[in-house]
């Protein structure tokens, strides 16, 4: 199970990757179109990379959540590893509740979105609205691996 | 709002109360603000939880926020490609032989990279792994390391270019190049401020000297420089002649940095690049994801029209320009040690334009006095970004450094001070160069 979920992880992360490259390329194309004659001034570019960009915020939002990067405030005086572990449970639930938000009411987002296209190049929005709900479910599977893990920890058999 | 099946009092306490309490159980920032919402979107029958993800796209869907990850990619290429370390060999060549040596390289080097970069959480995060261990293994204290670390980072937003500048421009419509000219003088008050703050812990504690750098090293380490320091006039000068847009800017500032890392440096291998975009993509992401929220969660406060409610006494106080000054910055400072600048900037700096344009206060004053208070905010516990990142990478805990950041803040405040009593301070350089910006 572990595996599959690196597998998924470093999937998203060469997404992500691949987001942070192409993104150049519209925003580049932009500029230097306004100044050679070598290459129209396209529309699509300033369109594309926001579309690109809102994948990007996706992408690094449901990495974050494994690898615990999302920032918090710590207000707390230092706690054993077992204290951290049933904080960390506790706030989970909160992530959750929030994840599943994403899924169930970003399905019918995406919904809203199937007959629509952009306003510009004419893309079909729901590739961008889909990045809502599979957030959502990414952040359940994520979340579900750490509960698994601290409650591990919790009942004094961490892992490894 | 007589519609409203919440009372904006009651509509206030859920999502304040909720965020809060939330915080406390330290849930993500960026979660918090967006569950804080939840309660009021599923009591109010004209709302739905449909508006959350209206808001977010929103925020996410804007051509100016793409000049976060642009800045944190070009900072991420000057690590990778060989440019920092250029700059460090010229910062040392200016300052080495000041007592406190590193701590002065540490702070002129956050002024170079301020001008090419414009998010202080990539300075903080490229040269804590610099200084920190460099400085301790000197002799200076760790604390005082982080410290120093951690303000001098918080240049990068005030000196051009800056990220906070062009979301700012970008939600209060104020010119992004005037903001631009606006912020290089206080930016370098502030770091003589923290230059003369490294001297004085220096001699008293004895900290360690470079011996002085040969003319012929001076001038050698410039011109390996030269590449790079070029960056930040290509950048200002652009956007002023009109060039390019300021998220544009960034993009070029990308290019620019990559070209110089593979042709001129020629430091730059597949794995680190692969690095630097990681790093790029994952911090990009969980700010900006961060923003969305908070933009759900200011939706809300208009929706009620709480900022108004909350803003209606101190109209009634009289306070007068310089009051208002002073109101202004203690609200940013505040707001600032507990939401992330940016999502302070949409939800608190429109709530108090109104207010500043009362006292007929310059919207870049405004501008200037919002951003320098909110950088500040990047090293104020409890949620200070810049110092949240030097103790992460010093593997301590957030306490450990609060006393001499603490101090080295007195010094920078005093300049903020300053920038709320002379607007000349501010104004100068912009009406100077481009007076057709400022009016």
């Amino acid at each position: 199970m572990k595996k599959i979920l690196d597998r998924y992880h470093t999937l998203l992360t060469w997404l992500m990757v691949a987001t942070v490259v192409v993104l150049l390329v519209p925003v580049s194309l932009q500029i230097f179109s306004r100044f050679t004659e070598l290459i129209p001034r396209y529309l699509w570019t300033e369109e594309a990379s926001r579309f690109l960009f809102i994948w990007l915020i996706m992408l690094g939002a449901m990495i974050g959540v494994r690898e615990g990067t999302h920032f918090e405030v710590d207000l707390w005086p230092e706690l054993g590893a077992r204290g951290n572990a049933l904080l960390k449970i506790v706030s989970n639930l909160f992530v959750l509740v929030f994840a599943l938000v994403f899924s169930w009411w970003g399905v019918g987002f995406t919904q809203f979105g199937w007959n629509q296209t952009s306003e510009i190049a004419d893309l079909p929005m729901w590739m961008i609205f889909i990045a809502w709900p599979v957030s959502g479910l990414t952040w359940v599977v994520f979340l579900g691996e750490s509960f698994h893990d601290n409650v591990l920890v919790l009942m004094g058999r961490a892992p490894q | 709002m007589t519609s409203a099946a919440l009372s904006p009092g009651m509509a206030a306490l859920v999502l304040f109360g909720g965020f809060f309490l939330m915080l406390a159980l330290r849930v993500p920032v960026a979660f918090s603000l967006g569950l804080a919402c939840l309660p009021i979107l599923v009591i109010e029958p004209r709302l739905s939880p449909m508006m959350l993800f209206n808001e977010t796209f929103k925020a996410y869907n804007s051509f100016i926020l793409l000049a976060v990850p642009f800045f944190l990619l070009t900072a991420n290429l000057m690590s990778v490609g060989g440019i920092t370390d250029r700059l460090v060999r010229l910062s040392r060549a200016m300052v080495g032989n000041f007592p406190g040596a590193l701590a002065q390289i540490n702070v002129v080097l956050s002024v170079f990279f301020a001008g090419i970069s414009g998010s202080s959480t990539a300075d903080a995060a490229s040269q804590s792994k610099i200084f920190i261990d460099a400085q301790t293994r000197e002799g200076y204290d760790l604390s005082f390391s982080i410290a120093i670390t951690a303000v001098s980072a918080v240049l990068a937003v005030i000196i051009p270019p800056s990220i906070l500048m062009i979301v700012w421009g970008g939600v209060i419509s104020v010119s992004i190049g005037a903001l631009y000219l606006a912020g290089i003088l206080p930016g370098l008050l502030i770091a003589g401020a923290q230059m003369v703050t490294v001297h004085v812990y220096a001699v008293k504690r004895k900290y360690p000297v470079y011996p002085r750098a040969t003319v012929k090293e001076f001038f050698v380490s410039i011109w390996d420089s030269i590449p790079a320091l070029t960056t930040p006039f290509i950048i200002v000068g652009g956007i002023l002649l009109g060039w390019f847009t300021a998220t544009e800017s960034a993009a070029i500032a990308v290019i620019y940095a990559a070209l110089l890392s593979i042709f001129v440096y020629r430091e730059m291998d597949m794995k680190r690049l692969y690095g630097a975009l990681v790093d790029t993509g994952r911090l990009a992401g969980v700010a900006l994801f961060c923003v969305g929220t908070a933009s759900a969660f200011g939706w809300l406060l208009a929706y009620y029209q709480i900022p108004k409610a909350l803003l209606s006494n101190v109209s009634s106080w009289g306070l007068d320009i310089t009051g208002v000054g002073f109101f202004i910055a203690f609200v940013f400072l505040v707001v600032g040690c507990f939401l992330d600048a940016i999502p302070a900037i949409i939800i608190v700096g429109t709530t108090l334009q109104p207010l500043a344009e009362s006292v007929h206060m310059h919207p870049i004053q405004f501008a200037i006095i919002g951003i320098v208070s909110l950088a500040f905010g990047l090293v104020t516990p409890p949620y200070g970004m810049c110092l949240m990142i030097a103790c992460a990478v010093a593997r301590v805990r957030l306490r450990y450094a609060l006393k001499d950041t603490l101090i080295m803040l007195v010094p920078m405040l005093l300049v903020l001070v300053g920038l709320i009593l002379w607007p000349e301070v501010v104004l100068w350089l912009p009406k100077l160069i481009s007076p057709e910006l400022v009016k």
